[in-house]
């Protein structure tokens, strides 16, 4: 494909409108923009019309790229201000936060807890085992640090299911004929063996729900740094956050440097440390995400302490439709703690309780180790 | 009828010819269309259930006299059920008689991978047939994506490779449609090989003309009277809010009792023709009066 098909300068332009493009986040090749520029050559790129579908078509390639793509559009032709979506009290936040876990050195951990000392005196064989059954909520910034990095190192498998999809195998019901014929020909119509066509099988996804509500703060960064972990180490993986609203941050956590995905995943949610509307958020989820296919035959896990400010009634229909659409719910309280004779302790866990196939703490880094341990039972 | 010139002049022109088949599409998507079928790149579309994604298609093969080829996808689909299959029962029969004579006949092994033992399916069909198809590769977010990959080289190349017989290329290129409900994120390989276009559902007054248009006996207040309240419909908070295909189905059913207007009555009766879901009807059926008056 050759660029001459335009001229008058628009070539020119509409580079610089891709790289503005790039600039705001949308992925854009070369090969993007010579297609942009192809397709203008076939419009009238004087219309404004012409001139914003045709990039829409080339350049845009996923729905949540449309506002973005408007907003850079409206800007670079219309003369419009950008909006900034970022929310500064957010991202100082996340900044602050990140800036104390370098700066205070590690020999002060246990200096200043004395009752923790106490506690743990006895069978203390090195901090990390400490830390393990620590509840995140007692934990300094230093400590979490390092249980972040073990946190990485938890192995997450989800259950797998028989796919439709016939792989070439030793066992089965069914011969794999293709796989055959090629036998019989090499062998000269006497083959030594029998093909078979097996099911495939395959990982089920795994869906995150965090609670990211001011009851849930001393607890949701580490959820969302198990997240980050989960979603690097399995293949399936969804993350949402929800508190007030319900926001998705899959894409936001694909950073290679997890501070960077902290930080990114921060400033999409707008609702930190606010209220919990649990019903209403999953509600949105099962509207927007799960009914779609998102969570068919998935492990929907949610971590919530299940304080819940909207109607019990809207948590218990959306449950029951979440329940109808996923393989198993797996509910994460950490309140819950410890204790294994668990009572629901509020209004939400005590409407959730029917729908919930395990209920676990996720309090500490051993009970998500217990997490990581028994998913693939779930299948 | 008389098919009409490909590809077509300009965006004005796609649009009548598109509205002279009921198919009534907004600017952006007569655009995206339009760019598809000049620069013949296939045609990513993504939207809601039922507002004309595979039926534009069909508009297509309609408009220009071509023969649909249909590929809808499902989990498992793989290369045999979408590009081509060797006619195993066939080569083991050959096999067979080889067998019986002295096995060393080479020409005959070579018959055996040769187009007489090839079972063609939709995707091969669409690269051999060129100019004269329009391949639909519907709902393609079904196949699991391992199979995404089978469709790069005939969505950049128009060609096909069979190990056996070598590349099969395309002499003319089939118009290619793919449809997605965005069950799931499709590879951005897939993706940047199309061109993209996200159908919405229509504003009242272009849905009116879409009803006019697929049900010409309906009168004008009836079409009206529906499109409005299938658009109160959609503000609620459905499961499964009704698209384009729902309201010509409810427009249909309410034809069907002998309505000639919508009555809280046969809106009622009927509503099962718009909403497929348990909850959905119940929650609509409390509010029956407002869906059907506005207030």
């Amino acid at each position: 494909m050759s660029s001459t098909v335009t001229d008058g300068g628009y070539t020119e332009l509409f580079i610089e409108f891709s790289s503005a493009l790039r600039e705001a986040g949308l992925p854009i090749g070369t090969d993007d923009v010579m297609s942009l520029c192809a397709a203008i050559a076939e419009l009238n790129a004087a219309d404004i019309l012409d001139t914003y579908w045709a990039g829409r078509t080339t350049l845009v390639t996923r729905r949540d790229h449309i506002p973005v793509y408007d907003n850079v559009f409206r800007y670079f032709f219309l003369d419009e201000v950008l909006s900034k979506p970022d929310d500064p009290r957010i991202t100082m936040r996340a900044s602050a936060n990140s800036q104390g876990v370098l700066q205070v050195p590690d020999t002060e951990t246990f200096g200043d807890q004395h009752q923790d000392e106490e506690f743990h005196l006895g069978y203390m064989a090195s901090p990390a085992d400490v830390r393990r059954t620590k509840n995140f909520a007692e934990c300094t910034p230093e400590e979490l640090a390092a249980l972040r990095r073990i946190m990485a190192s938890i192995r997450i498998t989800p259950p797998r299911r028989r796919t439709r999809r016939r792989v070439a195998g030793d066992r089965g019901r069914r011969l794999h004929l293709k796989r055959m014929v090629r036998e019989l020909m090499r062998r000269h119509g006497e083959p030594d063996r029998f093909i078979y066509a097996e099911r495939r099988r395959r990982v089920r996804p795994l869906i995150l729900l965090l609670d990211v509500s001011g009851s849930m703060a001393d607890y949701s960064r580490n959820l969302l740094q198990f997240a980050y972990s989960t979603r690097r180490a399995a293949g399936r993986v969804e993350v949402f956050c929800f508190g007030t609203r319900l926001t998705r941050i899959t894409r936001q956590l694909d950073r290679r440097r997890p501070d960077e995905a902290m930080a990114e995943a921060a400033r999409t949610v707008f609702d930190w440390d606010g209220g919990t509307r649990i019903g209403d958020s999953i509600n949105d989820f099962v509207a927007k995400w799960a009914r779609r296919g998102l969570a068919r035959g998935g492990i929907v896990v949610i971590c919530s302490d299940g304080l819940d400010r909207g109607d019990p009634e809207t948590l218990a229909n959306a449950l029951d439709r979440l329940d109808r659409l996923c393989h198993r719910i797996v509910w994460m309280n950490p309140h819950v703690g410890d204790r294994t004779d668990v009572v629901p302790n509020s209004v939400g866990m005590l409407v959730a309780e029917p729908y919930i196939d395990r209920l676990l703490s996720g309090h500490n880094l051993r009970s998500l180790e217990e997490f990581a341990q028994i998913l693939p039972e779930l299948g | 009828m008389t098919h009409v010139a490909f590809p077509p002049a300009d965006v004005a022109g796609l649009t009548t010819d598109l509205i002279s088949t009921g198919y009534i599409p907004d600017r952006g998507l007569a655009t995206a269309a339009f760019l598809a079928l000049k620069l013949g790149r296939p045609l990513l579309l993504e939207g809601e259930v039922g507002v004309g994604k595979t039926e534009l298609a069909k508009t297509f093969a309609e408009l220009y006299g071509r023969e649909l080829v249909r590929l809808q996808c499902f989990e498992g689909i793989d290369a045999g059920q979408a590009l081509y299959e060797w006619d195993y029962a066939r080569q083991m029969l050959a096999v067979r008689a080889m067998s019986g004579t002295d096995g060393t006949n080479v020409g005959a092994v070579d018959e055996l991978f040769g187009l007489t033992y090839l079972v063609e399916r939709p995707l091969l069909k669409a690269v051999r047939g060129g100019d004269r198809t329009v391949l639909l590769i519907d709902e393609i977010d079904r196949a699991d994506d391992e199979f995404e990959a089978f469709l790069l080289e005939i969505l950049s190349d128009f060609q096909v490779t069979i190990p056996e017989l070598g590349t099969i290329a395309a002499a003319t290129r089939p118009i290619v449609v793919l449809t997605s409900n965005r069950t799931r994120e499709l590879h951005d390989a897939l993706k940047r090989r199309c061109l993209y276009h996200w159908i919405g559902f229509p504003a009242p007054e272009r849905e009116r003309q879409i009803v006019g248009a697929r049900m010409p006996g309906i009168s004008e207040r009836m079409a009206a009277r529906v499109v409005e309240a299938v658009n109160r419909l959609r503000d609620m908070d459905l499961a499964k809010p009704p698209g384009v295909a729902e309201t010509i189905d409810w427009v249909t059913a309410l034809d069907a009792v002998g309505a000639t207007d919508l009555t809280e009555q046969d809106a009622a009766d009927t509503l099962g023709a718009v909403l497929k879901d348990r909850d959905d009807l119940e929650l609509v059926g409390e509010a029956i009066g407002h869906v059907v008056d506005g207030h």
